[in-house]
């Protein structure tokens, strides 16, 4: 399933928030196709992680490498250009702005009328409704209302279909089913499954092992900072993966997968 | 009409419906005049570039107090720099100079990550200051040959009665009314004002945008001063004192809400004209213009009211 090549390498990761050490010594591969489960407890380093690898903040030192290329310049807009997609719980979407204007922030489909670049709003809509009703927007919400009448299903709806439309190769959910009804939480769940079977590389960070050992291929145990387990849900149970969680990673031994 | 409403520029139209069907019932005669409302379209017109500017800012979360000084700074840059430089020469630098303003205040709110309060309270004070100094306190005025220049008569002549302001007013309206709602450039402003941290996420260079809203507001207001004295080419110092607290209102009368992303042009133009009519009807009225102050507060928090339970009932956040 996975390529040898990883997709996404994280060597010797060290980053400092001045004195706080907030990631200690961080190693991990991604590979293209795969639904890894990134778990660990608040404070534990998922986000800050995660951060680094959309752009959002700079390593203090070690390296990352996107598609056997080094990363040397770390910002959001460069994350996002290479297919790099965060899908956070709050962040993402402008209430004030319709949902095709939500869909297409920073990449606006432009129709040039004398040189000026005018949105074209007909391509906004028709496209965005087309992607976001596979992803189980609602019929009598139209592409044109503000994005502050969705559910926050729906709002997760938008954010999956947005990484679908422009072809990601990486979508990072962070905590993806927070505040979602059981419902939501098993539809969100599916699209992640979704993705990774379109080939992308899904990054799943929760709380919840067990929803999460369902869905990934592989889990990531991040505890202060560090990374204290990393290991194929086919080699770990849910129960041992959350007894690593529940030692603070000490008792378990890593299995590292092959 | 659902743009308007979401915009929240209908409070606006209703605004200027009811205030002119008041005017009209209590006077009639004074109102509706060719004086007066030529008075009042010149006037709401100039207003009305610098609550366009100050609208645009407003709609990114951020405010700009410097606009009257601007404004006053742009036309003594104007006329001052007439002799020496003659009058296109003149009107270009000082759009410049305006421009820079504008610049330098962006700069400063984003680069500094300091309030944008403050940074153009400094920016009200040091425009000011500097028009003190250039001047001297003295009334400078342009020269016959200066006021008869084509430019100067394209800026501040009239057609068909209609003062010029009006019709730029309308042809930059319509630009700005495009570049707001029809452009990547606007969607990406609303997003700044409406969610910074989600337009980052999608790789939305926000400080890049507010920094031109900023050199847009100052233009706008610029632009606005050099309209004015093209009408009557004599400065002195307080020239648009107080003018920023008048265009914030007019912008907030218009529908900005000031917890950003939302507003429009048309609500921007329309807080002025209300402004506006107001110093006129009291002033038609006998009322003692020093009232005017007060009614504008009243007004104001009017609008606000209004403007907020709109929102509420659209489910807005505010």
């Amino acid at each position: 399933m996975t390529n040898d090549h990883p997709l996404i390498q994280v060597k010797n990761l060290d980053l400092y928030f001045g004195a706080f050490h907030a990631l200690r010594n961080v190693s991990v591969d991604f590979h293209a196709g795969e639904l890894v489960g990134l778990v660990g407890d608040n404070g534990a380093g998922k986000t800050t992680l995660i951060r680094v690898l959309c752009g959002i903040h700079a390593p203090t030192s070690g390296e990352v490498f996107f598609d056997g290329r080094k990363v040397e310049k770390f910002h959001p807009k460069l994350a996002i250009d290479q297919g790099i997609e965060t899908i956070q719980q709050s962040v993402g979407l402008c209430d004030n702005l319709s949902i095709a204007r939500n869909f297409y922030l920073g990449r606006e489909p432009v129709k040039r009328i004398l040189g000026i670049p005018f949105l074209d709003f007909a391509l906004m809509r028709e496209k965005s409704a087309r992607v976001i009703r596979q992803f189980g927007l609602r019929d009598n919400v139209s592409t044109d209302d503000e994005v502050e009448r969705l559910s926050g299903g729906e709002r997760q709806s938008v954010k999956i279909g947005r990484a679908v439309e422009f072809k990601n190769r990486v979508v990072i959910m962070d905590e993806p089913t927070n505040h979602l009804s059981v419902r939501e939480r098993e539809h969100v769940n599916e699209l992640a499954v979704q993705l990774k079977e379109q080939g992308l590389l899904v990054i799943y960070i929760t709380h919840d092992i067990f929803q999460v050992h369902k869905l990934a291929d592989r889990i990531v145990i991040m505890e202060n900072g560090a990374k204290v387990a990393d290991a194929s849900t086919d080699a770990m149970t849910a129960e041992e993966l959350e007894e690593v969680i529940r030692q603070g990673g000490r008792v378990v031994e890593k299995r590292e997968t092959a | 009409m659902k743009h308007l409403v979401r915009s929240q520029g209908i409070g606006a139209v209703i605004g200027v419906a009811v205030m002119l069907a008041v005017f009209t019932l209590l006077d009639f005669s004074g109102w509706w005049t060719v004086q007066t409302v030529s008075n009042v379209t010149q006037f709401a017109s100039i207003l009305a570039f610098v609550t366009m500017g100050e609208a645009l800012v407003i709609m990114t979360k951020e405010i700009d107090l410097s606009v009257g000084s601007v404004y006053g700074l742009a036309g003594v840059s104007f006329i001052t720099l007439e002799p020496p430089l003659g009058v296109s020469g003149s009107l270009l630098v000082a759009l410049l100079i305006a421009a820079l303003a504008g610049l330098v205040q962006g700069v400063a709110v984003v680069k500094g990550q300091l309030p944008s309060m403050i940074v153009t309270l400094g920016g009200l004070f040091t425009a000011r200051g500097i028009i003190y100094v250039w001047t001297g306190g003295s009334v400078h005025n342009f020269s016959p040959d200066a006021r008869a220049h084509p430019l100067t008569r394209l800026l501040g002549g009239e057609l068909f009665g209609i003062e010029a302001a009006t019709f730029w007013l309308i042809a930059i309206a319509a630009l700005l009314g495009l570049l707001l709602w029809a452009t990547p450039f606007g969607n990406r402003l609303l997003a700044t004002g409406g969610g910074r941290e989600s337009a980052e996420s999608r790789g939305v260079r926000t400080e890049r945008v507010k920094i031109v809203t900023f050199v847009l507001c100052s233009l706008l207001a610029g632009f606005a001063g050099i309209l004015t004295l093209c009408n009557q080419p004599q400065t002195h110092v307080t020239l648009g004192e107080n003018m920023e607290l008048e265009a914030i209102s007019a912008a907030v009368i218009g529908g900005c809400l000031l917890t950003g992303g939302r507003g429009s042009i048309l609500g921007a133009i329309l807080g002025a004209l209300i402004v506006v009519s107001f110093r006129y009807e009291l002033i038609a009225l006998g009322a003692p213009s020093s009232w005017y102050i007060t009614f504008v507060g009243v007004v104001l928090v009017a609008a606000v009211i209004f403007n907020q339970s709109l929102a509420r009932r659209l489910g807005h956040s505010v």
